[in-house]
């Protein structure tokens, strides 16, 4: 139904308390806010490697894989045995060592995770094609609740962090605003990954029949691209950068079995947010997804906080599917968002 | 196999199938007289279930049927289902329980008169709860139900994590505790017949009877026949021939002339109301509204029934209903045990909801309709259904704008 | 002339994105006639009646039903008012019978909720007993003696056809769209389909508008052709005009399409 102008006026409202509600906690302590922000920053730029992952999915076969956020959680986790435990990386590790051993681990989950990811399609999503839209979707939650408890069953309920492994505290300044270690390594790991992503998506062959068959199925494969495999490279591709994500994950904050159920949410709202489908909305709806996180468990005037931080993260899905569900970058297609 | 699913082609498809029901009946009636002499029997004596674990199933079997109806009836994957239960249990809490003790109310109830709080016999209790729940039911489907299938399934999720959380944290509700917070709301009054227990043996308060289990099970059995004739009369009435249609063919639907954003609340609300009942009954049962028992992984617990039982299939929704059912409340465990006895080190419940998420894959993949299949949907997934597809191959006079206006 | 006419639609304009699927047509149908839509492929009559029976929103311009602006209602509504269609494609309910088809068809002009169904009452009873003899009656005068409970997905592509005929005469309809009713059929089936057109028009009174690429059938049972070509109208007239029209002939040539 097209809202009526009382519903976009609402809305309107809602967006304008909100940025209110910022400028007020900016101006109270313009230091606190931005530093604040910057926490969201770091986070903002995980979720959008997972939120990539989604919307790269959903872009080519308009299904939102549920298993993505576990595969996140399980790489995160695989990443933890490859630091500490095959490369014997520990607190006394030197900076050097810890750089070193963060690229050896990449080249072990990333075509891991990524071969991981397209098997997943391979067996639980390719042969449910011509069924109703129903199947793979339910498809898609008991594997995610598989993979969980793999997950599981190889970790146990534990957390693991690496947290301790990488530099504490804050790498440099500008005035009184703090630009953490943890934000230069998630931006040191993360822009190169996006980059080749990009190189990937705009120049190459693969990468542009992805978009090809993204766009028009049927017209792809009638000029002669490989929509299978095509499929198969999205998937891979999706993998590679859940594994990314997932050690970076690890290194910042913490794993467990149980992680992706939330952070699957958050990176598939922010891809939603963003405009489904579209890469760079991904990224720029996690970014904003970090930020109201942040400021919503940070901010000192009147924050929810962070029990409320799922509730307020499905309600922005709830509040774009149904006002805007093409997202901020989308556009208004005949096929819908 | 087959001979199952041919047999079970629609409720009777010859004489002798006439007496299923019937027997299914009385077998399920007389669980608790001769449960104990199944439970002496050698080797499949210990995975027999209990009365009080059959309770729960069949609460769970309630709300797995209404769950079926929005699943399997109209099509709509709705993975919130939880929230329902949570509305029916804690509707409960707030009219048979000692929570608003600001009122010393009651009314035909099974606790005594003096007490604190709402008390409302619970049989009311179990209709108010119903229709609560049906309210929330349409109002979450307002936003909802607007959506395409994928998005729908996300933001029922959604809802299915809201509510719990707003239980949660509802003890202060502008200072004002609606829902007690983590505590949940204990003790909720159990079931009873306080007015006929005067002149009659039926008890007063099933709690405090010596044959609690019992009485708790023939109030939910009773329940349950309930749910199921509705459900059948339902599915062959002029709006299960509406949801059915949308389920196969949602634009051919409108185009015939059937309001989708309607039919499909009820749709919605109905699914609902059984959720809210068989949640305010287990409450009942459970003795409490507890905010742990409402989890995400719960709706797919349920929504694991219907795939395993057959989507749209009222025989196998309760088959795979009361199987997972009694996997939850005692199968796995017993398992488990049997599994350590012979000298594994597994636990088999720890892992639960990875063997749902086998199941719906492997049935999803092997045998999509369901151990008894609903005649029709049998065929709809494995064959392919016109609606569209997965990949959207159609060319021109393709109907897959969603450009349009609705309701 | 203009009270006569059951549709009138004027500049209807559907844009999707930068392409134009609809160019200002003008299009009017009058009451009790058989008119047809034609062009080649891609011409764009799909999606003008897309926009007629309320699954497209046009991008602007209106059409009038029976005196009522449609362009945005939702397709049920439309439906309700008394346009029935059949689909290019047919997209019957595949796994319900051809009884329970039809008996979908008649969901707008049924009235029994959700109490009546639980509860069935006699009023209820008595409206589902009517509503199947109706549907028996509809089914065999569109040429569906037997088979009613079998499973419609199974029925023979001809059958398949005029049980969507069917299910759309079940909407009790005033105007009739029919999207290509006789793709995939012989030339008997075919010409039988072709009386059948008429006859519905005669004894129930229904306008009818088709859309069709065998010429045979639109030459043979239209009182009126308009022509589309890249959405745009470029011709109008009975069959005689149209056969002999430049454009029209200049159109199916340069796409190659058009039988008859």
């Amino acid at each position: 139904m097209r809202s009526p102008k009382v519903v976009d006026g609402l809305g309107l409202g809602f967006v304008a308390v909100i940025v209110l509600w910022l400028a007020v906690n900016f101006f109270k302590d313009p230091t606190y806010f931005l530093n604040v922000g910057l926490d969201g920053l770091t986070r903002g730029t995980v979720y959008g490697v997972v939120a990539l992952g989604y919307t790269l999915v959903y872009g080519i076969l308009q299904l939102i894989n549920f298993a993505h956020g576990d595969v996140f959680a399980l790489s995160g986790l695989v990443a933890s045995t490859m630091m500490l435990t095959v490369l014997s990386i520990d607190t006394g590790s030197s900076n050097a060592a810890v750089a070193g051993a963060v690229v050896v681990t990449l080249l072990v989950t990333v075509p891991l995770f990524a071969v991981l990811n397209g098997s997943i399609e391979r067996v639980a999503y390719r042969p449910l094609r011509n069924a109703p839209r129903v199947a793979p979707l339910i498809t898609a939650v008991g594997m995610s609740f598989i993979v969980q408890n793999v997950s599981l069953a190889l970790y146990g309920v534990d957390y693991e962090s690496g947290s301790e492994l990488i530099p504490q505290g804050v790498a440099f300044n500008i005035g009184d605003v703090r630009f953490t270690w943890k934000l230069v390594i998630a931006l040191a790991i993360i822009v190169p990954a996006l980059a080749v992503l990009t190189w990937f998506v705009e120049t190459t062959r693969q990468g542009k029949a992805m978009r090809a068959v993204a766009q028009d199925t049927e017209a792809s494969a009638m000029m002669g691209i490989n929509v299978n495999r095509t499929i198969s490279t999205t998937f891979f591709i999706a993998g590679s950068l859940a594994a990314v994500a997932g050690l970076v994950f690890f290194l910042e904050f913490q794993v467990r079995y149980d992680t992706g159920f939330e952070l699957g949410l958050i990176a598939f709202t922010a891809a939603v947010l963003g405009g489904i489908g579209n890469l760079p909305g991904a990224v720029l709806g996690a970014l904003l997804i970090g930020f109201i996180q942040s400021y919503n468990e940070g901010l000192l005037w009147y924050a929810p906080g962070g029990d409320w931080t799922r509730s307020i993260v499905f309600g922005i899905l709830i509040a774009v599917l149904v006002f805007r569900p093409e997202g901020l970058l989308g556009e208004r297609t005949p096929e819908g968002a | 196999m087959s001979s199952v699913s041919e047999r079970a082609r629609g409720f009777a498809t010859g004489p002798r199938d006439k007496w299923i029901a019937p027997a299914v009946i009385v077998l399920g009636l007389l669980y608790p007289w001769y449960v104990e002499a199944l439970q002496a029997l050698p080797l499949i004596g210990d995975f027999i279930p209990s009365t009080e674990s059959m309770v729960v199933m069949v609460a769970f079997t309630m709300m797995a049927l209404g769950l079926n109806i929005v699943v399997g009836y109209a099509g709509l994957l709705d993975l919130g289902y939880v929230a329902f239960y949570a509305v029916g249990a804690y509707t409960a809490g707030w009219f048979a329980s000692q929570q608003f003790d600001q009122v010393t109310f009651s009314f035909l109830s099974s606790v005594p008169d003096d007490q604190p709080g709402i008390h409302i016999t619970m049989w009311l209790v179990l209709l108010v709860a119903g229709f609560l729940t049906l309210f929330a039911g349409i109002l979450i489907g307002l936003p909802t139900l607007r959506l395409r299938g994928d998005y729908l399934a996300i933001v029922t999720l959604g809802f299915g994590e809201i509510v719990p959380q707003v239980v949660r944290n509802g003890d202060n509700f502008f200072g004002f505790d609606l829902t007690h917070g983590t505590f949940g709301i204990a003790p909720i009054d159990a079931a009873g017949f306080p007015v006929l227990a005067s002149f009659t043996s039926l008890p007063k308060n099933f709690q405090t009877s010596p044959n609690r289990a019992m009485w708790f099970y023939l109030g939910a059995f009773a329940l349950l026949l309930i749910t199921v004739f509705c459900t059948v009369r339902l599915r062959d009435s002029r709006l299960g021939r509406a949801w059915i249609a949308i389920r196969e063919d949602e634009t051919a639907a409108a185009a015939m002339g059937v309001p989708l954003m309607r039919t499909k609340t009820w749709s919605y609300a109905i699914g609902a109301f059984f959720g809210g009942v068989a949640g305010a009954y287990y409450a009942s049962f459970r003795g409490g509204a507890f905010p742990a028992d409402f989890y995400f992984q719960f709706s797919v617990f349920l929504l694991c029934m219907v795939i395993l039982g057959g989507m749209g299939s009222v025989w196998g929704v309760i088959a795979g209903a009361m199987i997972l059912g009694y996997l939850d409340r005692e199968g796995l465990a017993t398992i488990g045990s049997k599994i350590q006895d012979a000298g594994l080190e597994f636990d088999p419940t720890k892992y639960q909801f990875g063997i749902y998420g086998i199941i719906i894959v492997a049935m999803m993949l092997i045998r999509p309709a369901g151990l008894i299949p609903e005649r029709r949907h049998r065929i709809e997934l494995e064959e392919g259904v016109h609606d569209t597809p997965f990949y959207d191959v159609q060319l021109e006079g393709t109907l897959t704008d969603r450009d349009r206006t609705d309701d | 002339m203009p009270e006569d006419d059951l549709v009138v639609a004027t500049k209807v304009r559907k844009e999707f994105g930068g392409l134009v699927a609809t160019d200002d047509v003008d299009f009017t149908i009058p009451r009790g006639a058989i008119v047809s839509l034609i062009g080649p492929n891609g011409a764009g009559k799909t999606t003008f009646f897309n926009q007629l029976t309320g699954v497209y929103k046009p991008t602007s311009g209106s059409i009038l039903f029976d005196g009522t602006e449609v362009s945005y209602l939702p397709p049920h509504t439309i439906t309700k008012l008394g346009i029935g269609r059949t689909f290019q494609n047919i997209r019957l309910f595949q796994q319900m019978s051809a009884m329970e088809n039809v008996l979908v068809g008649m969901n707008c002009r049924l009235h029994s909720g959700i109490l009546g169904a639980i509860f069935r009452f006699p009023k209820v009873k008595r409206e589902e007993e009517e509503a199947r003899e109706k549907a028996r009656e509809l089914l065999v005068y569109c040429g569906l003696p037997r088979r009613h409970h079998e499973r419609s997905g199974s029925l023979p592509h001809g059958d398949q056809r005029r049980l969507e005929v069917a299910r759309a005469l079940a909407t009790e309809p005033k105007l009739l769209l029919l999207d290509e009713p006789t793709a995939g059929m012989n030339p008997q089936e075919t010409a039988e389909f072709t009386a059948f057109v008429s006859k519905v028009r005669d004894e129930k009174g229904v306008t009818v508008l088709l859309i069709e690429h065998d010429m045979k059938v639109v030459m043979g049972v239209s009182e009126r052709i308009t022509v589309l070509e890249y959405g745009a109208k470029i011709a109008e007239g009975t069959p005689a005009e149209i056969r002999a029209d430049e454009r029209v002939i200049e159109a199916y040539l340069g796409h190659g399409v058009g039988q008859g």
